[in-house]
C-alpha cells in the first residue's frame, strides 16, 4: 500500500522529474534508460557491495573498455605514456621543485594506503554492520514483540472457544449448591418436626409419670391408713417368730 | 532521422551529431536547471563511487585529481615561465 502512495507522489512530481536522471545505483551503466516513465522509488533497492572499478585509483574502468574494441588491452596504457610523455617535452607540465615533493608525498600516500587500507576497511565495515546490527535488532525484536502479541490473541481466541467448559462447571456448581441448599433445608423440617413430636412425647411422659408416682404415693397413703394399731401388734409378734426361727436356723448350721 | 524518442529527453550519449546543436539549444538553462544539474552530476558520481557498501579510495581520490588537474590549468599561466626550454 505504501508503495501505491509513493508512485502517486512520483507520479505528481514526474514534470519537474522529466529532466532529470533516473535514480538506481547499479543500473545507470547497464541500460540506457530514456527519461521518461516515473522512477519507482519503492522498494528502495539495496546498496550496490563494490564501488565502480577504478584503475590505478583515478581512471575509471568504463574508458578503459571503451577502448578495446579498437585498440585493445595496451591501447589506454599506450595512451597514458603518450600523453604524459607529450606533456613533459613539450612542457605543458613544467619539470619544478614542487614535483619532488609531490612525488615524495604521493609515493607515501601510496604505501600508507597500501598497508594499512585493509584493516581501516574492516574497521569501518565493522562500525557498519555494528550499526546494522542493531537496527536488525530492533526489527527483529519489533517483529518478536508483535508476533508474541499476535499468539496471546490467539491463545485468547482459542480460550474464547472453550468458554462452555466454564460454564458447564458453574452450571454444576450451582446445581450441587442448590442441592445441598434443599437438602440442609429438608434435613432442617424433619429436625423441626421431630422435635415437636418429641415435645408432645416427653409432656406425655411426664404427665404418665406424675400421675404413677401420685398413684403410688397415694396408695402407700391408704394403705398405711388401714393398718390398724391391732394388725400392727400381731405383725411385729409373727416377725419376732419368724426371726428366732431364723436364728435357731443359723445356730444350727455352723455345727454340721 | 525521426527517432520514437523526442530529442528533448535523451541522454548526451544518444543524441547524433547532427542534432547536437539543438540539444545544446533545449537544456535547460535556468539557474534552477544548472543547480538541478549539478545535483545529479553529484548524485551519479556520489551513487557508484561512494555510497556502496565497501567503498575504496576511488571515490575520493578521483575527486582530488581533478582538483590537482583544474588548479594546475587555472596556475598555468604562472607556470610558463619556470619552464627549462624556451622551445619546444
Amino acid at each position: 500500500m505504501l508503495s501505491r502512495v509513493v508512485l502517486s507522489a512520483a507520479a505528481t512530481e514526474a514534470p519537474a522529474l522529466k529532466n532529470a536522471a533516473l535514480l538506481g545505483p547499479g543500473a545507470l551503466q547497464t541500460a540506457r534508460i530514456f527519461h521518461t516513465g516515473q522512477p519507482s522509488l519503492a522498494p528502495v533497492p539495496p546498496l550496490p557491495e563494490y564501488g565502480g572499478k577504478v584503475r590505478f585509483g583515478l581512471i575509471p574502468e568504463e574508458f578503459f573498455q571503451f577502448l578495446y574494441p579498437k585498440t585493445g588491452v595496451t591501447g589506454p596504457y599506450m595512451l597514458g605514456t603518450g600523453l604524459i610523455l607529450y606533456f613533459l617535452s613539450k612542457e605543458i607540465y613544467v619539470v619544478t621543485a614542487e614535483m619532488f615533493s609531490s612525488i615524495a608525498t604521493i609515493g607515501l600516500l601510496i604505501y600508507g594506503i597500501k598497508k594499512y587500507g585493509p584493516s581501516v576497511a574492516e574497521f569501518a565495515d565493522k562500525l557498519n554492520e555494528d550499526k546494522l546490527a542493531k537496527l536488525e535488532e530492533a526489527k527483529q525484536a519489533s517483529i518478536k514483540s508483535i508476533q508474541d502479541a499476535i499468539d496471546m490473541e490467539k491463545a485468547q481466541q482459542a480460550l474464547v472457544q472453550k468458554r462452555h467448559y466454564l460454564f458447564d462447571v458453574q452450571r454444576n456448581n450451582i446445581a450441587m449448591s442448590l442441592e445441598v441448599t434443599y437438602r440442609e433445608r429438608l434435613h432442617r423440617v424433619y429436625r423441626e418436626v421431630k422435635n415437636r413430636l418429641d415435645y408432645h412425647i416427653s409432656v406425655q411422659n411426664v404427665a404418665r409419670r406424675k400421675e404413677q408416682e401420685h398413684m403410688i404415693s397415694w396408695v402407700e397413703k391408704s394403705v398405711v391408713q388401714s393398718i390398724s394399731a391391732q394388725q400392727e401388734r400381731e405383725t411385729i409378734a409373727k416377725c419376732i417368730q419368724d426371726l428366732q426361727l431364723l436364728a435357731k436356723k443359723a445356730q444350727a448350721q455352723p455345727v454340721m | 532521422m525521426a527517432s520514437p524518442v523526442p530529442l528533448k529527453e535523451k541522454r548526451l550519449l544518444d543524441v547524433r551529431i547532427s542534432e547536437l546543436p539543438s540539444w545544446v539549444l533545449m537544456r535547460d538553462f535556468t539557474p534552477m536547471g544548472i543547480a538541478g544539474a549539478f545535483r545529479r552530476g553529484y548524485d551519479r558520481y556520489y551513487n557508484k563511487y561512494v555510497n556502496v557498501r565497501k567503498g575504496s579510495v576511488a571515490g575520493l581520490s578521483m575527486v582530488l585529481a581533478a582538483y590537482v588537474v583544474f588548479s594546475y590549468c587555472l596556475s598555468y599561466k604562472e607556470l610558463k615561465h619556470e619552464r627549462l626550454r624556451k622551445y619546444h
